[in-house]
């Protein structure tokens, strides 16, 4: 597959940046710049993302708890590899180690085959999480059992499967609704005539039934589909109701751009419109990611695409903030366009993936880290291109610290889990590899040129839980206040690049030794403040006033 | 300080290898500066032991010395606030009496009858959060507690008393939770260290740990021996929060560029104005303070009257919360200490601490051992906080405002020891007798406080005798 004219368009829409940024040594991390250790291979993480063009985009991985340790196992897509579980038998604080589970559809059952992506997320609402496997030829639901066991859901929840190459995943829970609600995001109509250009599949919403049970018998098509590569349900604008962001790779759309969807209750979604303040922005989209720098309520969004990548953030120059989906893009501004690989001296421009915001420190700041790679040989982009860390800084930028955290390697990556596989408090990274085995690089510290990592800042990490429906708390913002700092985090099912994790939130307390946690939950209500202290885990329960702190039991 | 004596000082500590010449000289022999130089917190613990005498003098140096804008006080752009916080607008006076900087010294406050000792009501402080209304030019309670200043003699004792009570509440916590994973079933445990009960928790199968039954201390059950509600874990903490507060001294440990971007976060023009080391140095002189004493030479009818008044302290359950003595197992002194968190300095941040022996200090003559081997460490208190108001007894809820979670009505266990030099009493310093803080003790303390008001004159005046035995050495 060869993509045309994408090199002029990619520098033409990075050179302003490539400008800002020509002159001088990059800036450095005044902020602890973690050290991490690539050890895929020796925790027993064998996987490869592999297949031909139907693989060249995807490659995702899930993160959750399939067996109530609290550690959180992971799902891998392979590809033509097919789905691989690998269950967490790491330690507190040690060495990251797996085992592969070859029977997770039941003794003799054969793995899942032509895997893309794959998110968690507990369905039926029985308190075992399920599994949302995107594949190259439709959708499998995967209901979680005991012991890290899986049965195949379709018939089980009368969904058909969403036939078509399905490339993005995400969910909400609509007030009223006892299920989620599920939309996903399609690729190229490879049957069309004309295909791959200008083929663009249909996206899809199903809602559920009425009934006691999943019921996903009911497609709603998101017309038109710009072969989406990401999507999010995200309250843009604090209304209390998620509308669905999709992020559309433009090398195959023809007359396309980004997408933002009403998805009101009760109601058939409907596209935001110009005259609703929607810009048109095209690019090659793979993964967004959601944040909040400050606490405003209102999240900024980091896109990945070729070339530069997005860093939007509401602009209030037009009207009340949150009247109108107006996005400004401060990625120059902040340091954040990792428009070029910052090592190994290829300048030709990057290929972004995945996209996700975290605190990988552990100082308070929210950082980005983004998945890199060269979409299989195109001699216009990058060959060798590391994933970036861009550490935040105080003074609201962002640094590259990619190369001294030691994730630089020579890896094609595509969808990423960011969690913490030994429960130590510091935020670990498994990247999905485009013919090449997974990489999973182990957060040890901060970097301590001379000695070994030193502790970074104070941590907090959080299980917020309900009562059915949503016992998860999908949707849920989790504000997270010391001093006159407030860190927010959502818990959201969807974004990144086919990849997704449930379970510990996690946040960075810098110097802060106590901490005050509200919950605005999915419907509305605010909780009461929890107080805890600072480097624990703690379950924020809903129906308790006081939450209960977790220990790991190995 | 005599002429020239500082620069003698000076000299015999950079002899010893405690200071770095990092900073500019003195200018001149009678320069107000207070720091030529710093302490080397890694040349410190490298020399070890030899170089302990060197370090307590510089801490004591520091503890009185007078700050000034040279050295880095005043914290122009920065409030009170323990975590870094920036002022919302303008720059902060030189000396603010509320809200601070309220002192050029340590010793300012701390001073009665010796340096290291109380404060009269005249040196109380305004203990505010420093995040919303950080600046306030009041003192009315809404906006900060006002404290009375208590003696920071024999802190070392209390923080080794409170990281060995740490520990064994940790452990029977853990206890807990590796059995409930284990057997799969619900595991309770007391949590009881040194003879004090600090409630109890339960253990769930999955992890969960329902801290809801804790009495007496944070459900992260670090016992916290300092402040009035038993906040700070260390004096290596404390130390920090107070140089800020008040005198506007940033240490670089929690307001340097690794936690704010910044090597002058306050903006007082002083990069990095106190190091590491400068604060083991206050932390060693602290921790190596002599504690108060039982006063052996009374008068006879003083001696008879104390010796009632110690039975009758018993008697009527005074010491089931001022617990004459905690014993200690271990008298080796580690800084920094093994449970700080980031903002102070951890022992994952050095290459290796510094170690003090308190048995080698001349006060540990003075201590008794038990049985075991344990030293006795005559506190009297039981390093446990309590409710200390209920309707009819309720002057100690003066407060308006909880600190760091802890209640308004809620304070640790005072330490007694040297209480017969520290008047006036009480956390805000309102009572001028110990008659009268003993009336005002209601709560959980009630009855203690109804069995003494039962007593007849001579009883209590026994016990007054008792409690003004427990002196702060005046030599």
């Amino acid at each position: 597959m060869k993509r045309v004219l994408l090199l002029l368009a990619a520098l033409a829409a990075f050179a302003p940046t490539l400008q800002a940024s020509a002159d001088g040594p990059p800036p450095v991390s005044k902020a602890d710049i973690p050290v991490f250790h690539e050890e895929a291979d020796a925790a027993g993480l064998h996987s490869v993302y592999a297949g031909g063009w139907d693989y060249f985009v995807g490659g995702g991985v899930a993160s959750f708890d399939c067996d109530g340790s609290g550690y959180p196992s992971v799902f891998v897509a392979g590809g033509t590899n097919g789905g691989k579980l690998f269950v967490n038998v790491s330690k507190h604080g040690g060495p990251l180690k797996f085992v592969e589970k070859k029977d997770y559809l039941g003794p003799g059952a054969k793995p899942l085959t032509e895997v893309v992506g794959a998110y968690p997320l507990d369905i039926d609402g029985d308190g075992r999480m399920d599994l949302v496997v995107l594949r190259n030829h439709g959708v499998t639901l995967l209901k979680g059992g005991p012991g890290c066991t899986f049965t195949r859901a379709n018939a089980l929840w009368n969904f058909a499967g969403d036939p078509g190459w399905v490339t993005a995943f995400s969910a909400t829970f609509e007030r009223g609704q006892k299920f989620p609600t599920l939309a996903f995001g399609h690729y190229v109509d490879r049957q069309a005539p004309g295909s791959p250009y200008g083929t663009c599949e249909d996206n899809s919403l199903y809602r559920p039934g009425s009934g006691d049970a999943p019921d996903y018998s009911k497609r709603t098509a998101l017309r038109p589909g710009w072969c989406a590569l990401s999507m999010l349900f995200t309250d843009w604008n604090r209304s209390g109701v998620p509308a669905l962001r999709v992020s559309n790779d433009r090398q195959y759309y023809r007359g396309g751009e980004e997408q933002l969807w009403h998805v009101d209750p009760g109601k058939p979604p409907r596209l935001y419109t110009r005259a609703e303040g929607w810009r048109h922005v095209s690019i090659f989209g793979m993964g967004i990611a959601e944040g909040e720098f400050d606490a405003s309520g209102y999240p900024e969004y980091a896109l990945t695409s070729m070339g530069d990548m997005k860093l939007q953030k509401l602009d209030s120059s037009e009207g009340r903030l949150g009247s109108a989906p107006v996005y400004r893009d401060v990625a120059a501004d902040r340091g954040a366009t990792a428009h070029i690989p910052y090592a190994g001296g290829d300048m030709k421009p990057s290929t972004g993936w995945h996209s996700e915001f975290a605190d990988f420190n552990d100082d308070g700041l929210l950082d980005l880290f983004v998945t890199k790679g060269n979409v299989d040989a195109m001699r216009d982009f990058a060959a060798f291109d590391p994933n970036d860390l861009l550490l935040g800084q105080w003074d609201g930028k962002f640094v590259e610290a990619g190369e001294q955290a030691g994730l630089a390697l020579d890896r094609k990556g595509r969808g990423a889990a960011v969690d913490d596989f030994n429960l130590d408090g510091k935020l670990d990274i498994l990247v999905v590899n485009r013919e090449a085995n997974v990489t999973l690089f182990r957060n040890l510290g901060a970097a301590n040129p001379g000695g070994k990592p030193l502790e970074m800042g104070n941590w907090l990490e959080m299980r917020v839980v309900q009562p059915n429906p949503n016992r998860d708390a999908v949707g849920a913002t989790v504000a997270v206040k010391v001093g006159t700092r407030t860190m927010v985090r959502k818990i959201q099912v969807g974004g990144g690049h086919a990849s997704g994790h449930l379970g510990w939130v996690h946040v960075g307390l810098g110097t802060s030794e106590r901490a005050e946690i509200r919950v605005h939950w999915p419907d509305g209500e605010w909780s009461a403040p929890y107080r805890v202290f600072a480097n624990n885990f703690v379950i924020v329960d809903r129906t308790k006033t006081q939450a209960d702190y977790w220990y790991p039991g190995r | 300080m005599g002429f020239g004596l500082r620069a003698r000082l000076c000299a015999a500590a950079l002899s010893a290898g405690v200071l770095a010449a990092s900073g500019a000289a003195l200018a001149h022999s009678w320069d107000e500066k207070v720091f030529s130089s710093h302490v080397d917190f890694a040349a410190v613990a490298a020399k070890g032991e030899a170089a302990i005498p060197a370090l307590i003098e510089r801490g004591r140096q520091l503890f009185k010395a007078k700050f000034t804008e040279a050295d880095g006080a005043g914290r122009p752009l920065a409030t009170q606030a323990i975590v870094p916080t920036l002022r919302k607008h303008g720059r902060n006076p030189a000396f603010t009496r509320t809200s601070g900087p309220d002192s050029s010294a340590c010793a300012s406050c701390h001073n009665e009858p010796v340096q290291g000792g109380a404060g009269d009501f005249v040196a109380n402080v305004f203990v505010s959060e420093g995040f919303e209304s950080a600046e306030f030019d009041s003192i009315d309670p809404s906006f900060s507690n006002e404290r009375h200043t208590p003696p920071v003699l024999g802190d070392g004792l209390l923080e080794l008393l409170g990281r060995e009570m740490t520990a064994d509440l940790r452990a029977e916590r853990d206890a807990a939770i590796a059995k409930a994973w284990a057997t799969g079933k619900d595991v309770s445990a007391d949590l009881v260290t040194k003879g004090v009960r600090f409630g109890s928790v339960v253990a769930h199968p999955d992890g969960a740990l329902d801290v809801s039954r804790v009495e007496g201390v944070d459900p992260d059950l670090t016992v916290r021996p300092f402040s009035r509600k038993g906040v700070f874990g260390s004096i290596r903490q404390f130390t920090i929060n107070a140089l800020n507060v008040h005198h506007g001294m940033e240490a670089s440990e929690r307001f340097g560029v690794r936690w704010t971007g910044s090597h002058d976060f306050d903006g007082s023009g002083v990069p990095d104005a106190v190091t590491p080391g400068d604060v083991s140095a206050l932390v060693a002189w602290q921790a190596t303070t002599p504690p108060p004493i039982e006063r052996a030479d009374l008068p006879a009818d003083w001696e008879a009257a104390a010796k009632a008044g110690s039975k009758a302290f018993e008697a009527i359950g005074c010491s089931s919360c001022h617990m004459k003595t905690l014993p200690l197992k271990s008298m080796v002194f580690v800084d920094p200490s093994p449970y700080e968190t980031a903002g102070t300095l951890r022992l994952s941040d050095v290459k290796e601490p510094i170690r003090i022996d308190l048995a080698k200090q001349p006060f540990a003559k003075t201590l008794k051992r038990d049985a075991q081997g344990d030293w006795l460490i005559p506190l009297f208190s039981d390093m446990k906080r309590h409710v200390m108001v209920d309707p009819l007894v309720n002057s100690l809820g003066n407060e308006l405002m909880a600190q760091r979670f802890v209640a308004r009505d809620t304070f640790l266990t005072p330490r007694l020891w040297g209480v017969g030099s520290t008047a006036p009493y009480g956390h805000r310093g309102d009572f001028r007798t110990l008659d009268a803080i003993i009336k005002a003790h209601g709560g959980e303390s009630r009855f203690a406080r109804d069995a003494y008001l039962s007593l007849p004159e001579d009883g209590r005046q026994d016990v007054i005798a008792y409690l003004r035995s427990l002196q702060i050495p005046e030599k």
